[in-house]
């Protein structure tokens, strides 16, 4: 709660065109979308440009974010997300990128899995959970792309999404069950 | 109020089962899918609650999966927005400069034709002032002219007679004014009838029976001033060869008057 607040505040600053804010929002969530903004364009140096670029836009654009609809960090997903999305559609980056994986098939591979593989809750979750889940959160697919991609009919992947949150729903549950016991015993 | 009424059951299990808080989180939604949502997470405290619980979930694993971008990115942002603020600062003066040298640009268009109007303008009533002055002039010239013309036919010391032709030129006419005081003669010889190219009246006094010449008449004038003769007893009209005669012909006396 009192981080929630915290980032009302810095919002409030941000609005107020306060850099330090903007500099305090990165710290805190410039990890969590560089991790969606690599894992969807799998090349570092173009990752780390968009990740810059998320956050101008993110200076630029506060004025629009309306709390009502939702929090911060979904808003600046949705940011990240689409300026990746709009850099892959361009040829160009595209070009590079697929020539990149030619050339650094090595490296790729090595650093590859650092890129895609999760960790966290959803490592829990069996195969096909994990890879519905990563490809609409974490790889930019919309739902009709992602059900191709998985070569699974929509419903059947509509289900695979179902049932993936509810188990995550649970298992964060289930933490902070863990967590609030453990604070009792401390207590 | 009204529109929460009008959301109803069919809406919820909609959102709900259709997976389009999923959606909607993910934008994935066209709009009115998307307003059908925004309206019931600000409305609808199921749906509100659920979707908290989507995005709590979907941050934290957000978090779990978080990878730290190198230093570089931060320090580059922060470039970035040092570097927009100077250009903001340095672009200023110059936009207001070139906006104020446009503006002068465009004043100085509009006075440099507004002057070659004025001018032209000026030119054309210089113009009308030459040819009214020039007008005036004329017309002053014919008063004065007129008026000498006047003074000279009409005043108290200016005895007009009449010159009607004998049988010879039966419809000729000619009047002549004398001031012997002035010593002055004009004559009108408009009534006379016009002659051939090489003829042309003449004037005549009569002192002691010897004619002495006054001047040619010429048809074309209205007052001819002719010389005044002293102790002239009459004036006589003769036709003589083009340029005047030394004597006057005597059988080509039209018209006489006795003093």
């Amino acid at each position: 709660m009192a981080n929630h607040l915290n980032d009302n505040e810095l919002i409030r600053q941000l609005s107020n065109k306060d850099k330090n804010a903007l500099y305090a929002i990165y710290d805190k969530y410039s990890g969590a979308l560089y991790g969606v903004i690599l894992r969807m364009c799998r090349n570092e140096a173009a990752a780390q440009d968009l990740l810059q670029e998320t956050f101008i836009k993110i200076w630029q654009k506060i004025d629009s974010y309306d709390s009502t609809k939702g929090k911060f960090y979904t808003w600046a997903y949705r940011i990240a997300k689409n300026t990746t999305l709009n850099a892959l559609r361009k040829p160009e980056l595209l070009i590079q990128s697929e020539d990149l994986s030619v050339h650094t098939n090595k490296t790729e591979e090595e650093i590859l899995p650092d890129y895609t593989e999760l960790s966290g809750a959803i490592k829990k979750l069996e195969p096909h959970h994990q890879e519905a889940i990563s490809l609409v959160y974490f790889r930019g697919y919309t739902h009709r792309e992602a059900y191709i991609e998985m070569g699974v009919p929509l419903g059947t992947f509509k289900s695979y999404i179902r049932q993936a949150l509810n188990l995550l729903r649970d298992s964060y549950k289930n933490e902070l069950i863990v967590f609030w016991f453990c604070i009792e015993i401390l207590a | 109020m009204v529109l929460y009424r009008n959301f109803g059951m069919m809406d919820r299990k909609k959102i709900l089962d259709e997976g389009l808080l999923e959606k909607y989180l993910l934008d994935e939604l066209n709009t009115s899918d998307r307003s059908l949502v925004e309206h019931a997470i600000k409305n609808d405290k199921e749906v509100k609650k659920k979707f908290s619980e989507l995005e709590e979930d979907f941050e934290k694993m957000a978090f779990e999966n978080a990878i730290i971008p190198p230093s570089t990115v931060k320090a580059e942002l922060k470039t970035k927005l040092e570097e927009t603020k100077v250009r903001q600062l340095s672009y200023r003066p110059l936009l207001v400069a070139a906006s104020i040298s446009i503006l002068f640009l465009a004043s100085s268009i509009w006075m440099y034709t507004e002057w070659q109007k004025t001018q032209k303008e000026f030119e054309v009533l210089q113009n009308q002032t030459t040819d009214l002055k020039e007008r005036l002039n004329s017309l002053e010239e014919n008063y004065v002219l007129t008026n000498t013309r006047l003074k000279t036919i009409d005043g108290e010391n200016i005895i007009p007679l009449l010159l009607k032709g004998n049988e010879l030129s039966p419809n000729s006419r000619a009047i002549a004014y004398i001031n012997h005081e002035k010593k002055i003669v004009v004559v009108n010889s408009e009534g006379l009838p016009k002659l051939p190219e090489d003829k042309t009246y003449q004037m005549w006094s009569d002192v002691n029976g010897e004619m002495i010449d006054m001047g040619v008449l010429k048809t074309s004038e209205k007052l001819i001033t002719l010389k005044y003769i002293d102790k002239a007893e009459s004036l006589n009209i003769t036709i003589e060869p083009e340029g005047g005669n030394d004597h006057p012909t005597v059988e080509n006396l039209i018209s006489y008057v006795t003093l």
